[in-house]
């Protein structure tokens, strides 16, 4: 350990990668030299960006990942908490504000998601609070008049000669004190917090209906609004009929903005009520007739095409067919998916003279903070985001349009302005995965290796919408033209010059695979798409994870047997597969039951499954679900199994309902009527088998969703003799 | 003027008697925990009790709880003395983002009032209009069933 005079206050800069390859330089983890977005108590201490000691005994922690279900702030509690020896029971935990200090460390922007959260700040936030605890130790020592060897900690106490005493004693001493750097981390064998701790921290309030959501925000003064959009994505606003509108009680305004035409009453329900009110007409644009049938038969051309990028091209695929025991052909389907999050969109803003304030739950506060001074002209600086808890997130609260809808109301009607979309809109005007299609010519030889694997994807990518909406929300002082312009130039480089990895990913990397070739035609539709839940992998582990399927009853093969053979390259994955296929072995099934096998690789974890499945009356009955999941050390092992029950139960839904479909350039759903979810009575029994580790933990969040969908089709195959091909699975009759 | 009981205190209240019973429970009188999820009673994110039966409140208009008994999640239980299911709960780690959780636990609530030992097909049954979409489903039918067992129990050391 040193206790030196070192400034915090360095400037390293480095680089990382963002999405499809943007590079973004950013300070290091914690060592910006910007003012501190928290505010420090009457004698309080504040050590750094992420805890404050008060007073009164409390401790802080100022979450830097934003909690929307996947137990974010309960796992990095007890990151920094087995440091800094503080039960992640023992502390008050909030959402951070904007700061570069809590910038996302795999990304460089403050944003939540890609499974990075507990694996990004595994080591720096337990270096925080090695740090810190070892602050207090010294500030102890000269209090107590003792020597550090004479001390220990427990849970938020310093432990002296049979004597115990609060951190928060000690505070006033550390206040003076020169920050302590590079202290020793713990053992694992000595960890108390990390691979022990079940409960969530954050329970409690859910349960009681005290934690607060966005939808729960209020501030004096303020107005609710509802945004009539285009039915058409893009389509411009001709000319609107607001007389009805305005007679409907509670309505005070109706104004329209660069997105629709906004209708701002007294309550939610007048406004939403008087929406229908309003008479409206919008540009016919060439996507006002497009139908899914006419964008699944342009993919379909695309695969035919030669306009196309190469992901992989390695070997010879020719040679790998001619050696081929067997041979399989395919074409895989995935549609359209809205995130429906059960909290549906929604942001108040308070936009005063020359600062804001601004309320919501979002995935990425800095691009909120971002897109509100853009448009309004107040600096980031002045810009407060409380950031609250998410009602779901799932890649949807990482775009932040409905931030830049509330500030332009805002500003148009001179009050706080609370919008609120329907689940309607969030049907309807939303972001969505992308739908595919895939085709696949695979081939075994006879010692059972792959021995070509030929991949063509065609469809939507979501990098280049990602950058036009990131560009602004980094750089807000960017002028419009050329932000717009580098977007435009940026997303020039995915049409079909380069891959865009979220659209690949997951079509080649699980296997040993020496003939290999994968290639992607970039299509669109002008239909936004974005992040969902394990983004490409949701995908494309059914296009690969099928085909599996599919080679190995070609070849005669188990399905296991051939998946352990191809994955020697990959230990950690080989190791699931393995573990799942023996488990597999042993499950008793009644009649009827059958049983489908799925592994794949996301997020650095892997994961293998078996569904076991019915087909019953002509509906596919998901009874059972195996899962099999390496995520390295599992900092909350119950947080690991509820992610891989949610993500298996996320992934279902999308195997057995998930599809939008476009009619007339519209989404044709509207709510949970024709866009239907899995409920309680269709969900399987899930058992989960974590894989004991000491290696570094690895993102939970996302990658039980890819292999569902292929583990049921596959046993569905077994069930009927039908490969289903297309998402969601259907049975022909 | 409309005058209901909620959680156990009288209420009046002049708004416009067609709003949704939420919206007034919510922004009338300040009480956040019920959610709004699909404005159509088809995700029961919304649900309280109306004189103890478990309903969708997005749909429900104001004129129809004159005089009746309406309770929330608030109403529920609180920190200090919690519902045998909000203790489940928590046991169980059910809540992920917890949007839902309110909803679900007044359809459970409302399930064990009627059936203190419910079979799992009925509680599927009586959950099946409260949409997860964390997937917190395995959990609150696990927590369900520990609340069960808790409240007979109960039953039997008071027989």
């Amino acid at each position: 350990m040193s206790i030196k005079n070192l400034s915090r206050r360095r400037f390293l800069k480095t680089t990382a990668v963002v999405g499809g390859g943007l590079v973004v330089g950013f300070s290091l983890f914690g060592l910006s030299d910007e003012p501190l977005p928290v505010v420090t108590e009457p004698g309080g201490l504040v050590p750094n960006a992420f805890l404050q000691f008060t007073a009164d005994n409390r401790i802080i922690f100022y979450c830097p990942r934003d909690e929307m279900g996947q137990g974010v702030m309960t796992g990095l509690a007890t990151v920094i908490g087995e440091e800094l020896d503080v039960s992640p029971h023992s502390m008050e935990i909030v959402h951070c504000e904007v700061h570069s200090d809590y910038a996302n460390p795999a990304m460089g922007i403050q944003v939540t998601g890609g499974s990075t959260s507990i694996n990004a700040h595994y080591m720096p936030l337990r270096q925080v609070g090695a740090d810190t605890r070892a602050l207090i130790l010294a500030a102890a020592a000269k209090d107590l008049n003792a020597s550090l060897g004479e001390l220990n900690t427990e849970d938020g106490q310093v432990l002296y000669q049979g004597q115990t005493y609060p951190y928060g004693r000690f505070i006033a001493t550390a206040r003076e004190m020169d920050p302590v750097t590079g202290a020793p981390l713990r053992r694992q064998s000595e960890f108390r917090y990390i691979g022990q701790l079940s409960r969530r921290t954050d329970a409690l309030a859910k349960v009681t209906g005290q934690a607060d959501y966005g939808l729960d925000a209020r501030v004096e003064g303020m107005q609710y609004a509802v945004l009539v959009r285009s039915p058409v994505f893009g389509a411009q606003l001709l000319s609107y009929d607001d007389s009805a509108v305005l007679r409907r009680p509670g309505v005070t305004a109706v104004v329209a903005i660069s997105n629709g035409v906004a209708i701002v009453a007294d309550s939610y329900w007048h406004a939403r009520d008087a929406a229908s009110q309003l008479s409206v007409q919008w540009e016919d644009t060439p996507r006002s007739s497009l139908t899914s049938e006419q964008q699944r038969f342009e993919l379909i051309a695309a695969l035919d095409s030669d306009d196309e990028a190469t992901a992989v091209d390695e070997g010879d695929i020719q040679l790998g067919l001619a050696d081929a025991r067997a041979q399989i052909e395919g074409e895989y389907w995935t549609p359209y998916l809205a995130h429906a999050p059960m909290e549906p969109m929604n942001a108040l803003v308070r936009l005063g003279d020359n600062d804001a304030e601004i309320w919501l739950g979002i995935q990425s506060a800095q691009a909120a903070q971002n897109l509100v001074s853009r448009v309004s002209g107040i600096p980031t600086e002045n810009i407060v985001v409380h950031n609250l808890f998410l009602g779901g997130g799932f890649g949807r609260r990482g775009v932040a349009t409905h931030v830049v809808e509330a500030t332009e109301i805002a500003m148009a009607v001179g009050t706080p302005i609370k919008l609120m979309w329907s689940r309607e809109d969030d049907i309807q005007s939303g972001f969505y995965r992308p739908a595919s299609i895939a085709r696949v010519r695979a081939a075994v030889d006879s010692n059972g290796v792959i021995s070509a694997w030929d991949v063509k994807r065609a469809g939507g990518d979501i990098t280049p919408g990602t950058i036009k909406n990131l560009l602004p929300a980094i750089f807000p002082s960017l002028p419009t033209g050329l932000a717009n312009g580098v977007s435009s130039t940026v997303g020039f480089l995915f049409s079909n010059l380069s891959p865009d990895s979220s659209s690949v990913e997951g079509l080649h990397e699980n296997y040993n695979l020496t003939n290999v070739q994968v290639k992607n035609s970039s299509i669109d539709h002008g239909v936004p798409v974005t992040f969902w839940r394990s983004v490409g992998h949701s995908n494309n582990a059914f296009v690969t994870e099928s085909a599996m399927d599919e080679l190995a009853i070609a070849a005669d093969l188990d399905p296991v047997e051939l998946r352990l053979k191809n994955t020697g390259d990959n230990p950690r994955l080989n190791n699931v597969i393995r573990i799942a296929g023996e488990r597999m072995r042993e499950m008793q099934l009644p009649d009827g039951h059958h049983l489908g096998f799925a592994s794949h690789g996301s997020f650095l974890t892997d994961v293998a499954q078996v569904a076991q499945v019915s087909v019953e009356a002509g509906k596919i009955r998901v009874h059972k679900v195996l899962c099999v999941v390496d995520c390295g050390l599992a900092v909350n092992p119950d947080i690991v199994r509820t992610q891989m029950e949610g993500g298996i139960i996320f992934g279902l839904t999308a195997a057995l309902y998930g599809e939008l479909t476009l009619e007339a350039g519209r989404v044709k759903q509207s709510n949970f009527h024709d866009y239907p979810m899995l409920r309680m009575d269709e969900a399987p029994e899930i058992v989960v088998i974590i894989v004991d580790s000491k290696t570094e933990p690895t993102g939970v969040g996302e990658p039980s969703v890819p292999p569902i969908a292929p583990a049921v089709a596959n046993a569905v195959f077994r069930a009927t003799g039908q490969r289903l091909r297309d998402l969601p699975l259907r049975l022909v009759v | 003027m409309i005058e209901f009981s909620l959680n156990g205190e009288s209420v009046r209240t002049d708004v416009d008697p067609n709003t949704p019973l939420l919206w007034v429970v919510r922004d009338v009188f300040g009480l956040t925990g019920s959610k709004f999820g699909c404005g159509a009673g088809l995700c029961g994110a919304c649900t309280m009790h109306v004189d103890e039966v478990a309903q969708r409140t997005c749909i429900l208009p104001l004129s129809a709880v004159a005089g009746k008994r309406i309770k929330t999640i608030e109403g529920l239980g609180d920190v200090e003395n919690l519902h045998p299911l909000q203790q489940a709960w928590i046991e169980h780690s059910v809540p992920q983002c917890g949007y839902c959780q309110s909803g679900q636990l007044m359809s459970a609530a409302a399930l064990l009032d009627q059936n203190p030992n419910p079979t799992p097909a009925q509680i599927d049954q009586a959950m099946s209009g409260n949409i997860c979409r964390c997937g917190t489903y395995p959990r609150i039918k696990q927590a369900i069933q520990a609340a069960a067992l808790a409240y007979d129990a109960t039953a039997k050391e008071g027989a």
